[in-house]
């Protein structure tokens, strides 16, 4: 095996290019290996994931009904259906396939480790088997229609495959209406959601609806207007020079006083809301980066075609300033993830929150290291995902990405 | 020279910078149908900023220009006329990268004009023929050869179907040998009855082709002439001097 030999030749020459560096990486590698083997030896040996197992449904879903469980279940397996159907099109639209790696470098370790753990995890924690059965049907869901998809998708009309986007607000919409109610569905209000489900939903608005703020900010920012650029600028500023939790805190007490009782939205919205203000002044600053790298003569050569300032801006300027912020607004995507665990302190049981419960809980006494690294694999699960989505975009839409 | 014949008719322009430079100082041109007039001049003599003044890319202070008959002013719906009556060649292509060769040359034709894309693809591809490099439709810009990208972004230009042309030092940005097929282009183009503008450092294009020839400086125009006079005969002691550094 000649790669296998180039591996071995190749770790040689970093590890052990000298007498002393030798000695330095035997060093580590030892450190490294105790560390990880006593890991192994607490995960398999000592600790007690009776705590995951005996919480799962709270950590999943919070305080959510149990007989109104069907719906979250029902928007799962809608999830990878969508998720499957979208990705096998992409991946059969020939403009997909412009580098032909699919998952290149160290993005290949992420998926393999996800992979494995979607597989895997359900298994070794002990869940439930109703649950680890539902769990591995709604993967295979997804899996089959990737493939299935993937091997047809080319033969669709192109002007149907253009509407294909469009399933995802649909299912967004769709999918408030099955966790809140309404439609004939048993209303569940906001208090009862919790765990995962909380915190996936919080981030998920919050991206979604500062992402628009932050593109409006960035142009606001760079306006010809004066009211327009300062009232950005306050913004912005504003926001980035408080830190988050104070915001939250200051939207919990500040938003009662500002809107009468009614029209005041309940605690958890308050918090969303705020998180979108936050996230899409970052946003706005990774934009307006990405603006101003692309070149003054793109704007004039629109202009001197004949194309109007927002159609120049919407069809050449955004194309490119938008895939020049993706990596930045996609960090900052990923970190307001991992904020929404302050959403804890204001007192919500989002996943940290809830975990925080459990651990207070007697029977669950002392039981802090299973609860937290469960949470922390959760949380890389979640951002692994966004950063691989994150990167196949960018490689799609990089021009320089095309076969010659 | 009848009205009607006049395409371009400049009078009086002025231009200040913002930072209080002093670009053009009372420029008068005028250009007729079908003429091609080269404008010559050392960096820093506003040509440039001269010939962007005819499609409103820059905004001067005083004087008039009126472009196919549409005088040059504040309101946007005769700028956004203008502009679809002049297309603009420039030094450094500004090909949009996001898009290919064939999306280039059919996005403002679909947007501004409202055609249907199916004839404005088939017209583009015929522009593409006509320009050498229809093999390339499906490319993007940064994999085109810089001469290649040049004549691309004349295309775009062409397929708005302009009655001017305007070309801001289309060969500066190249390599020496790509020079010369971009040159043919706007030899033909001149040949078809083109009306075209162009500020070039090429002698040989404004010995062969050009009608008139403009010499700038310091946002004067010191010497207007037919080039057989003008690199034979200048009757100027700035021309001269010009072309004895550039000859």
């Amino acid at each position: 095996m000649k790669a296998a030999d180039s591996l071995l030749a190749s770790l040689r020459r970093e590890l052990f290019a000298s007498r002393s560096d030798g000695v330095i990486s035997v060093g580590l590698l030892v450190l490294i290996g105790a560390a990880v083997a006593g890991l192994l030896r607490w995960a398999f040996g000592q600790a007690q994931w009776v705590v995951i197992q005996a919480n799962t449904t709270l950590f999943a879903l919070g305080r959510y009904p149990l007989e109104q469980q069907w719906r979250i279940w029902l928007l799962v397996a809608l999830l990878a259906m969508a998720t499957g159907l979208s990705w096998g099109l992409l991946r059969a639209n020939p403009r997909a396939d412009r580098s032909g790696v699919l998952w290149p470098g160290n993005d290949r370790i992420a998926v393999a480790v996800l992979a494995f753990l979607a597989a895997w995890g359900p298994a070794a924690l002990g869940l439930a088997l109703p649950l680890q059965l539902r769990w591995w049907a709604i993967t295979a869901l997804l899996l089959i229609l990737r493939w299935a998809s993937g091997r047809w998708g080319r033969r669709l009309p192109a002007g149907l495959l253009r509407w294909v986007p469009l399933i995802w607000p649909l299912l967004y919409l769709l999918g408030m209406v099955l966790i809140s109610g309404g439609l004939g569905l048993i209303q569940v209000p906001p208090s009862e959601w919790g765990g995962l489900l909380l915190t996936v939903l919080m981030a998920s608005f919050a991206i979604l609806a500062s992402f628009p703020i932050g593109v409006l900010m960035a142009l606001g920012r760079r306006s010809e207007l004066p009211l327009l650029r300062w009232g950005s600028v306050l913004y912005i500023e504003f926001i980035r020079g408080a830190p988050l939790i104070t915001l939250l805190f200051l939207g919990q007490n500040i938003l009662g006083f500002l809107l009468p009782g009614g029209l005041a939205p309940d605690r958890v919205w308050r918090a969303a809301w705020v998180l979108t203000f936050f996230c899409g002044a970052y946003v706005a600053e990774a934009v307006r980066a990405g603006l101003a790298s692309v070149p003054g003569g793109q704007q004039e050569a629109a202009r001197s075609l004949g194309l109007s300032v927002p159609q120049a801006l919407q069809h050449v300027v955004l194309p490119q300033a938008l895939r020049i912020a993706l990596p930045a607004t996609v960090g900052q995507f990923i970190s307001l993830l991992q904020d929404t665990t302050l959403l804890s302190l204001i007192g919500l049981l989002e996943l940290l929150g809830t975990a925080r419960t459990v651990m207070a809980n007697p029977e669950f006494l002392g039981k802090n290291a299973e609860v937290y690294l469960t949470l922390a694999v959760l949380f890389w699960c979640c951002c692994a995902a966004l950063g691989l989505g994150s990167r196949a975009l960018e490689r799609r839409l990089d021009p320089s990405n095309t076969p010659a | 020279m009848t009205a009607s014949q006049l395409m371009i008719e400049a009078r009086g322009v002025e231009k200040w910078y913002p930072n209080g430079f002093h670009a053009l100082r009372g420029v008068d041109l005028s250009v007729s149908k079908g003429e091609v007039v080269v404008i010559m001049g050392p960096s820093g003599s506003g040509k440039s900023t001269f010939i962007r003044t005819f499609n409103a890319l820059e905004e001067f202070q005083a004087g008039s220009i009126s472009v196919d008959g549409i005088a040059l002013s504040n309101d946007l719906r005769n700028i956004d006329a203008i502009r679809c009556e002049t297309g603009m060649v420039f030094q450094q292509f500004n090909l949009f990268p996001h898009l290919t060769v064939l999306q280039n040359l059919c996005l403002a034709p679909v947007l501004v004009r409202k055609r249907r894309r199916a004839e404005v693809e088939r017209q583009a591809m015929a522009l593409l023929e006509r320009v050498g490099i229809a093999e390339q439709a499906a490319k993007y810009p940064g994999q085109l050869s810089g001469g290649q990208q040049q004549r691309v972004a004349i295309a775009r230009s062409l397929c708005m179907e302009p009655r001017i042309l305007l070309f801001d030092e289309p060969t500066s940005a190249l390599d020496p040998e790509m020079v010369g097929e971009v040159l043919e282009v706007m030899k033909a183009l001149a040949a078809d009855g083109m009306t075209m503008v162009v500020v070039t450092h090429e002698m040989g294009f404004a010995r062969e082709v050009a009608h008139r020839v403009v010499l700038m400086s310091e946002g004067r125009i010191v010497e207007e002439a037919p080039p057989e006079i003008f690199f034979t005969n200048p009757q100027h002691e700035r021309s001269r001097q010009f072309l004895a550094q550039i000859l």
